[in-house]
C-alpha cells in the first residue's frame, strides 16, 4: 500500500512536469546543444558543414573588442544594479506604511516603467541627452556650463546608458522589494522595540538578515540582466564612442549581423553563457541563500 | 480509485503535450520544398485552374511561386516594387513572385533565420560591398547561365566590374547613389558674405567656409561624427586622393600608418578642434534644414527626403562635390554604394527568379527611370539605356542637382570595398581614439595597423580578395 502510494505520487510529479521539461528540452536544451556543436564549425547556412575545431573559441578570446565588451557589461552591472536595489529598497522602506489609495497610485505610477519597450525609453532618453536641443543639455546651459556630447564621450556614455536601464527596471525592483519588507511580521519590531532596539539595530538584525533572499534573487536576476543589455546601447549609440557601451550582447549581435560565417558569433554567446554562469555562481557563494530565518 | 486517478492524469498530461506541440507546429507549415503551406495552396490552386482551363490535353505548365524579400527604404520605393510586381504577376500567368518588405532593423535577424532554416528567399536585397563575400560562401548564384549577354553589356562599365567576379555576374545591380556629396545652404552663405554659387572645392577652402559659418547657436559644417561614419565615408577619397585603401590590394598587410592616412586623420581633427563640427551628430539633412548647421557632407540619397520633407527649402540648398586636398574632382571622392537583387543558391527556380529579375531591372527602361523620378534623383541608374532615356526627357536631363552628381561624382566614384567591415573599423576607430582622448595620431593609425595586421591573420585574409581571383 505504501509503495503504491509513493509510486503514485512520484508518477504524478513527473507527469505533471512533463509539458515543462518537453518544452524546455525542444526550447532550451536541444538549441544550447545543437549552439555548441555548431560553434566548432565553419558554418555559412550554404557551405558544408566544416569541423574547425576551438578556432571559433580563440578567435573570440583574443578578440580584444570580446573581452572589453564583458568588461563594459561588468562595469554597466556594477552602475545599474547596486542604485537599482539602493532606490528600491529605500522605496520600499517608505511605502511600508502607506495605505489606501495614495499607496496603489504611487505602487501603480513607479511600474509604469517596467511595461514600457526598451526602444521607447532608448528615444525617450535620446531626446534628453541631445547635444544641441536636448534638455539635459538645456539645463547644463542655464548652469552656465558648456554642452556635454553625453553620448560621444567616453567619460559619460555607460552612465548615460545606465540611467535609462534603473528607470526601466525599477518598477519591479521596488514592488519586490516592497513585497519582501511587507513580509516581516511586524511583532517582530514591536518585541525588539520592547527591548530598546533603535531604527539602526532593527534595519541590522531585523529587515536586512530577513530580507537577504529577496536581496539575492533580485542580485542575481538584475547581474544577469544588466550584463546582457542590448536595446539601449543597441539603440542609443551602437556601443560607441571606442566600443566604450558595446556590451557583450550587442559585440554578439554586431557579429551575428556582420560575419557571414557564424561560428564567431555562437562561440561568443556560448562564453557570454559561462561570463553569466559564473557571476551568479559567485554571487550565491558570496550571498548564500537560506531558508526564511523566521 | 488510484488507478482511475492516474489514468486520468495520464490522458490529461498526453493531450496537453500534444496540444502544446501540435500549436508550436501547426502554423506556418513548410513542405520539402521550403514554400509555406500558404504558397502551395496558391500554387495548387493555380495548377487547379490551369487543369481547368487546359483543353489540348497537353499538361498544362505548373505555377511557379518565387519569395522576393526587399529592404523596407522610402514610401516611393516600396511603391514602385508593389506595382510593378503586381503588373508582372497580372501579365505571367506561370509565375507568381511574392514581395515582402523587410525593416531594415528586422532584416539580418529574419534573412539568417530563413538562411539557417534551409528556407531563404529566391530572390533578395544586397550591397555590391557585400556581394564577394556572398558569392565566396556560395550564397548566390552566378546569373550568365539563366541571362542573355545584353542585360550586362547595357551596364555602365563600373557598376559591371562590381557586380561581375570570375567572368560571371552576381547581382541585378539596380541603383549606385554616391556616399559622399557637399549641400550647403545658399541664403547661410549670403549671410556670412560668401559666394551662395561657389562651394569650397579644397579641404583648406571647406576649412574656411566652416569657421566663417559658425555661429554661437550653428555649426558651419557636419559630416562624419564618430568611428561607424569615419570608417566608410572616406573610402572613395582613399582611392581617388590617399591613393590606397587602409589594406594591401592581396589583403595580406595593413597600410593604414601612413602620411596620407595621416592627413586624412588631421583632416578630422582639424575641424573637430576648432569647434567647427558639432561633437556629435544632429541628425541628417534635417539639421541642414533646420540651420543647425551650414554645410553638410553626406551621401545623395538625402536629396529625396530635401524634394520631399524639405522641399521649400530646397531651393536655398547648393549641392557640390566632396572637398579634397588638391580640390580634383576627377579623382575619385566618393564611393558608389547602391543596392542589387541576387538570386539565392537554394532556390528551387533560378531560372524563373532570373526571369522576373531580365524583366524587371534588366528590362524595359522606363521601370527603372520611374524609380529614379519618383525619387527626385536621389539615386542613380546602373544601365546606359536608362541614362539614355533620362537624358531624352526634358525634365530630368535639366535637373542641376542630377547632372552635376551625374558628371561630376559618379563617373569618376570608386566601387566600394569588398574585405570585412572591422578593417575599415579600425580606420575608423582611429579616427576616433585621436578626436576623444587626444592620442598622437600617429600613435592612433599605428594601432589600427595592428589591429587590421591581426584581423588578416585571424580571419586568414591573406590572398583572398574576390577581386583579384580570376578562377
Amino acid at each position: 500500500m505504501r509503495i503504491s502510494t509513493k509510486w503514485n505520487t512520484w508518477l504524478t510529479a513527473y507527469l505533471m512536469i512533463l509539458p515543462l521539461i518537453g518544452l524546455l528540452t525542444v526550447f532550451a536544451v536541444i538549441p544550447f546543444l545543437y549552439a555548441w556543436y555548431v560553434s566548432f564549425s565553419d558554418w555559412s547556412f550554404y557551405d558544408p558543414w566544416k569541423f574547425v575545431g576551438l578556432k571559433n573559441y580563440r578567435q573570440v578570446l583574443l578578440d580584444p573588442k570580446f573581452t572589453k565588451s564583458v568588461i563594459v557589461g561588468l562595469k554597466f552591472s556594477l552602475y545599474v544594479v547596486p542604485a537599482s536595489l539602493i532606490l528600491a529598497f529605500l522605496f520600499g522602506h517608505s511605502m511600508r506604511h502607506l495605505r489606501g489609495k495614495s499607496a496603489d497610485f504611487v505602487k501603480t505610477s513607479i511600474y509604469i516603467p517596467t511595461i514600457m519597450s526598451g526602444v521607447i525609453a532608448s528615444i525617450i532618453f535620446l531626446f534628453i541627452y541631445e547635444y544641441q536641443g536636448g534638455f539635459l543639455n538645456y539645463a547644463v546651459g542655464l548652469l552656465g556650463g558648456d554642452k556635454i556630447a553625453w553620448l560621444s564621450n567616453t567619460k559619460t556614455v555607460l552612465i548615460a546608458i545606465a540611467v535609462p536601464a534603473i528607470w526601466l527596471g525599477f518598477g519591479l525592483t521596488a514592488l519586490i522589494m516592497l513585497a519582501g519588507l511587507l513580509d516581516i511580521p511586524e511583532s517582530y519590531y514591536e518585541a525588539a522595540e520592547l527591548e530598546g532596539a533603535g531604527s539602526f539595530t532593527k534595519m541590522f538584525k531585523i529587515t536586512l538578515p530577513l530580507m537577504k533572499n529577496v536581496i539575492l534573487f533580485l542580485l542575481v536576476l538584475g547581474f544577469n540582466g544588466s550584463i546582457q543589455e542590448l536595446v539601449l546601447p543597441m539603440v542609443m549609440t551602437q556601443g560607441g564612442p571606442l566600443e566604450e557601451s558595446q556590451t557583450p550582447s550587442l559585440y554578439i549581435f554586431n557579429h551575428f549581423r556582420d560575419d557571414i560565417l557564424m561560428g564567431n558569433t555562437i562561440a561568443s554567446a556560448i562564453l557570454l553563457f559561462i561570463v553569466c554562469g559564473s557571476v551568479a555562481a559567485v554571487l550565491f557563494r558570496l550571498v548564500n541563500s537560506e531558508k526564511a530565518a523566521d | 480509485m488510484d488507478k482511475k486517478r492516474i489514468v486520468s492524469k495520464t490522458v490529461s498530461s498526453a493531450v496537453l503535450l500534444s496540444l502544446v506541440l501540435t500549436g508550436c507546429s501547426s502554423s506556418n507549415s513548410t513542405d520539402n520544398d521550403g514554400t509555406s503551406a500558404e504558397n502551395t495552396a496558391q500554387t495548387n490552386d493555380a495548377a487547379k485552374t490551369n487543369d481547368a482551363g487546359a483543353t489540348n490535353g497537353e499538361k498544362p505548365k505548373e505555377k511557379v511561386t518565387t519569395e522576393l524579400w526587399v529592404y523596407k527604404f522610402e514610401d516611393y520605393n516600396i511603391d514602385w516594387y508593389t506595382r510593378y510586381v503586381d503588373e508582372y504577376n497580372k501579365t505571367h500567368e506561370n509565375h507568381q513572385v511574392n514581395l515582402t518588405v523587410v525593416p531594415g532593423d528586422a532584416w539580418d535577424t529574419k534573412i539568417k533565420a530563413a538562411q539557417a532554416a534551409g528556407n531563404p528567399p529566391d530572390i533578395w536585397n544586397t550591397y555590391y560591398g557585400d556581394i564577394g563575400a556572398r558569392q565566396a560562401t556560395g550564397q548566390i548564384l552566378g546569373l550568365d547561365q539563366y541571362t542573355t549577354p545584353d542585360i550586362w553589356n547595357d551596364l555602365l562599365d563600373n557598376v559591371n566590374k562590381m557586380v561581375s567576379i570570375k567572368g560571371d555576374h552576381y547581382a541585378f545591380p539596380m541603383l549606385v547613389e554616391p556616399s559622399v556629396v557637399l549641400f550647403y545652404r545658399k541664403d547661410l552663405f549670403k549671410e556670412a558674405g560668401l559666394d551662395p554659387e561657389k562651394a569650397p572645392v579644397t579641404w583648406d577652402e571647406l576649412f574656411d567656409y566652416a569657421k566663417k559659418l559658425t555661429t554661437g547657436d550653428r555649426f558651419g559644417l557636419q559630416m562624419a561624427s564618430k568611428a561607424y561614419d569615419y570608417s566608410w565615408t572616406n573610402w572613395g577619397l582613399q582611392v581617388g586622393h590617399l591613393g590606397h585603401r587602409v589594406i594591401s590590394d592581396d589583403w595580406s598587410k595593413a597600410t593604414v600608418a601612413d602620411e596620407q592616412y595621416l592627413n586624412l586623420l588631421n583632416f578630422y581633427k582639424r575641424f573637430y578642434d576648432a569647434g567647427v563640427v558639432p561633437k556629435e551628430s544632429l541628425g541628417g539633412i534635417k539639421a541642414l534644414a533646420e540651420s543647425k548647421v551650414a554645410m553638410q557632407i553626406s551621401g545623395s540619397w538625402e536629396i529625396s527626403e530635401l524634394r520631399t520633407t524639405y522641399k521649400d527649402m530646397a531651393d536655398n540648398v547648393g549641392v557640390a562635390v566632396m572637398p579634397s586636398p588638391d580640390g580634383d574632382y576627377t579623382k575619385a571622392t566618393a564611393t558608389l554604394g547602391g543596392w542589387t537583387l541576387v538570386v539565392d543558391s537554394k532556390s528551387k527556380h533560378p531560372q524563373e527568379a532570373a526571369d522576373f529579375l531580365s524583366w524587371f531591372i534588366g528590362g524595359d527602361p522606363k521601370i527603372m527611370m520611374d524609380f529614379f523620378q519618383k525619387g527626385h534623383f536621389a539615386k542613380f541608374p546602373t544601365r546606359k539605356s536608362v541614362n539614355d532615356l533620362i537624358s531624352q526627357d526634358p525634365a530630368s536631363a535639366n535637373d542641376e542637382w542630377r547632372k552635376l552628381i551625374t558628371d561630376k561624382i559618379v563617373q569618376y566614384a570608386a566601387s566600394e570595398p569588398l574585405y570585412p567591415w572591422e578593417v575599415s573599423f579600425a580606420f575608423g576607430s582611429a579616427v576616433e581614439r585621436s578626436l576623444l582622448t587626444g592620442q598622437d595620431p600617429m600613435e592612433s593609425l599605428k594601432q589600427a595597423e595592428k589591429e587590421i595586421n591581426d584581423i588578416i591573420k585571424l580571419k586568414e585574409l591573406a590572398g583572398t580578395n574576390p577581386a583579384l581571383q580570376t578562377q
